[in-house]
């Protein structure tokens, strides 16, 4: 037994070594998680989309119409960027990428207003981008409840009913939204907490694939025995290695976790300490199934083309963009494999939401099943991958004893 | 004799490519398989009905009404019904709901006896699509409960019905979301992500069938093979790869416009036109990066990089014009940018080709500047130099 913990040290040291005489791994262990995350969230710091420029087709060209022209170029969404004569010329605009929208007043715009009618104006809105969409969508609803109130009350005066009538049926029932987690509605406040959990996955599992495929072509020159690997049982070597990892990444856990958000202003509501402990399954299964995916990758560069694309895969899996609860069993069954997708929803869940350890169990529970399917993976798989090697020294220990 | 020297270096270019599986693998197999992922993926369109709790604290007539009018929404799917705000709340926490709709205690009273009160929509903008969806089915809940409420008091201070519908939405702003008026997901995000993806595995196969040879040592006896011409050699290995991704690329075409009715409001043959510069624009852009780094690990991180990124600074999500101006910038070297601008321009929206000419135009830019680096990878090849 001391002898099985011995070796256990011996091979989380030279997984120590290993990994930092090793430039290419250092690139992936370090070099990735400390530069990719601020790089993203530069990309996507604005935050929100401002002042998209819109075409007005005014056919009306009265104080009324010119008024709402005023008003949504008031809006901090949309910004006019000129008057087109008529349509096809507000087209044109929009072909040249010159504006995102086109907003059509019609002729009997201040007349049916005047006559107390329902007046219909039309927005024509470019659709390449969902982001714009939505910008202006919501900017158009606040306008018109906003525009309603005021020509309501214009109206009611009018009529000459009393204000506090009037008062009362506009105050019946307002509302107030409130949006959770991302309140300023930004949106590298969304994705980016989903993204970070997801570069320290990724990250681990192409060094460790990296070093793996190293031994792998260590042990193609030398008979199937790599000379720098500690001789370990299997379970002794996945455990050894898997500890290096998870010490080499505690410190890249809080710079991610914790002083990304906090440098640019992410939200990150949660208790950093309970968040360290939750992320831990998940480095460690992140660990374990790179160990087991490295039978993939023979060749050290191969990581690239095995690994790298997967990112973007595990990110729609994760179901920040697309919801899960609208997956088909399939995907959602995949999705539940991998170690990062529960991270993403248990960190949003704390990070964002402010929940704790308690709130997001299900997922805590999950990444520990992950651990044990794929330690039990791994230690077949390396039980296969060490045979040539113990039978050419079986061979070796018979013709020369 | 030349084309003696090109049909020897393309013998040798289809060899090397079928004499591994990771070729077939990284070239054919991960792109369709990707693509069949992705549009499987998001088959529904849009994720409704959302998941969401109403708390009703109130529990009157009137309160009970803004349930069931929830219940009847499109949008949102009150799959609980809660009594206090906490526990609504450690429901979004758990990710098991997506916004809660908070009906205040004394709602029915101070809505009708003119105090006012005041309905709360909870959203989780956590997850921007299902967020948002359950914002927009309360809002809409919200207003229409507020509008009767409205109606009634004016009714019964001796206001006409139809001056009091006109009254409640005096101007209606109709928005027209053109080209895809069903708001499709699918129909957004795959015809940029897909060839986003086929664009990053074609840069990486790219420089790692180049490096490999100065990895292996053999780039002296491919640079021989063609009679010691650069030129020759680059397009005997690359030319096969060209055919195989231009191949699957336009696989990718026919499943999302043919196969799945994708919009493709102008003729197919702009969109094959620029997959296949699409295809070669990324090849060469790796040839640019090779040059600059004949490293098979360096080129090939460089080049992970950037593809990797592309997917955000391309923008495909969030506005290129929106970015930082340092950062926004950059989308201006991926050929992806140009093919996405293409997309949206000939596929969605369908306008002249005329309006598209200079991305065409910079697609072709960089096959150009790829030829100017190639006599410094020559160097390398004469010299294989492999840094682990």
């Amino acid at each position: 037994m001391k002898q099985w913990f011995l070796t256990l040290f011996r091979v989380w040291r030279r997984e120590f070594r290993l990994v930092f005489s090793d430039g290419g791994v250092m690139l992936f262990f370090f070099a990735l998680p400390l530069m990719y995350p601020v790089v993203y969230t530069l990309i996507y710091n604005p935050e929100v989309v401002r002042n998209i420029e819109i075409a007005v087709v005014d056919h009306c060209r009265t104080a009324e119409s010119r008024d709402l022209t005023r008003k949504f170029n008031a809006t901090s969404a949309m910004q006019v960027y000129g008057y087109a004569p008529d349509l096809a010329a507000a087209r044109r605009m929009m072909n040249q990428h010159d504006v995102y929208a086109i907003l059509e007043i019609p002729r009997d715009y201040a007349q049916k207003l005047g006559q107390g009618e329902q007046a219909r104006v039309q927005v024509y809105c470019d659709m390449s981008l969902l982001l714009r969409y939505r910008t202006i969508l919501s900017a158009l609803t606040n306008l018109q409840m906003a525009l309603g109130e005021e020509i309501r009350m214009d109206k009611i005066d009018m009529a000459g009913m009393v204000g506090e009538t009037a008062m009362g049926s506009s105050n019946g029932i307002s509302s107030e939204a409130i949006m959770l987690g991302d309140p300023t509605q930004g949106f590298a406040s969304f994705c980016m907490p989903g993204i970070l959990v997801l570069i320290l996955q990724q990250s681990l599992i192409l060094g460790v694939t990296m070093l793996a495929a190293g031994a792998s072509q260590r042990r193609r020159k030398n008979h199937g025995i790599d000379p720098l690997t500690i001789p370990a049982p299997p379970a002794c070597s996945m455990l050894g290695k898997m500890l290096c990892y998870v010490v080499l990444y505690l410190p890249m856990c809080l710079y991610t976790l914790h002083i990304v958000p906090m440098m640019f202003s992410l939200p990150h509501v949660g208790n950093i300490w309970q968040e360290l402990i939750f992320i831990q399954p998940m480095i460690i299964g992140s660990a374990f199934l790179g160990l087991c995916l490295s039978v993939f990758v023979t060749e050290r560069e191969s990581s690239f083309l095995i690994i790298v694309f997967t990112s973007v895969a595990f990110l729609f899996l994760s179901g920040l963009t697309w919801p899960r609860f609208a997956m088909n069993g399939f995907w959602t069954l995949i999705g539940d494999l991998i170690p990062g997708i529960w991270g993403i929803e248990g960190f949003i869940g704390m990070s964002s939401n402010g929940g704790s350890i308690w709130d997001v169990r299900h997922a805590y529970g999950m990444m520990w099943g992950l651990v044990g399917l794929y330690f039990l993976v791994g230690l077949g798989l390396t039980y296969y991958r060490e045979l040539p090697g113990r039978r050419f020294a079986k061979e070796k220990a018979r013709t020369n004893p | 004799m030349k084309l003696d020297l090109l049909l020897r270096s393309l013998a040798r270019g289809c060899r090397t490519l079928v004499s591994r599986k990771l070729y077939i693998a990284s070239m054919v197999v991960v792109p369709i398989g990707f693509t069949l992922f992705f549009i499987n993926l998001m088959e529904i369109g849009l994720p409704i009905p959302v998941p969401v709790a109403v708390v009703d604290m109130d529990q009157t007539q009137l309160s009970r009404r803004v349930v069931r009018n929830l219940g009847s929404s499109e949008l949102i799917d009150v799959s609980e019904k809660l009594t206090t705000y906490h526990q609504a709340l450690q429901r979004v926490r758990e990710g098991k709901i997506y916004g809660f709709f908070f009906i205040p205690e004394n709602f029915q009273k101070d809505a009708i006896n003119g105090k006012g009160t005041t309905l709360t929509l909870y959203s989780n903008l956590s997850y921007y699509v299902p967020g948002t969806l359950s914002f927009k089915g309360f809002k809409t809940i919200a207003v229409t409960t507020s509008g009767g409420v409205v109606v009634t008091t004016l009714s019964s201070a001796g206001v006409s019905d139809a001056t009091a519908a006109s009254l409640l939405q005096p101007v209606i702003i109709t928005n027209h979301p053109t080209s895809n008026p069903w708001i499709n997901y699918n129909y957004y995000l795959s015809p940029s992500f897909i060839p986003a993806l086929l664009a990053l595995m074609v840069m990486l196969v790219t420089s790692y069938s180049i490096c490999d040879e100065i990895k292996h040592g053999t780039s002296v006896e491919w640079l021989e093979n063609s009679g010691g011409s650069i030129g020759i050699a680059l397009v005997g290995k690359l030319l096969p790869q060209t055919i195989v991704s231009v191949s699957v690329g336009l696989l990718m075409l026919a499943i999302m416009f043919g196969f799945n009715h994708f919009p493709l409001h102008n003729h197919v043959w702009h969109m094959i036109w620029a997959m296949v510069l699409l295809v070669v624009g990324c090849q060469s852009l790796a040839v640019i990066v090779v040059c600059a780094v004949p490293n098979l690990r360096l080129s090939l991180s460089v080049l992970a990089l950037t593809g990797i990124l592309s997917f955000s600074v391309a923008g495909f999500s969030f506005p290129v014009q929106s970015m930082y101006g340092a950062m926004g910038i950059f989308s201006y070297i991926l050929p992806i940018r140009y093919f996405f601008l293409i997309y949206v321009d000939q596929a969605l929206n369908g306008i002249p080709i005329y309006f598209s000419r200079w991305y065409y135009v910079a697609l072709l830019v960089f096959p150009l500047l790829a030829i100017i680096g190639v006599r410094r990878l020559k160097k390398h090849c004469l010299n294989p130099v492999y840094v682990p």
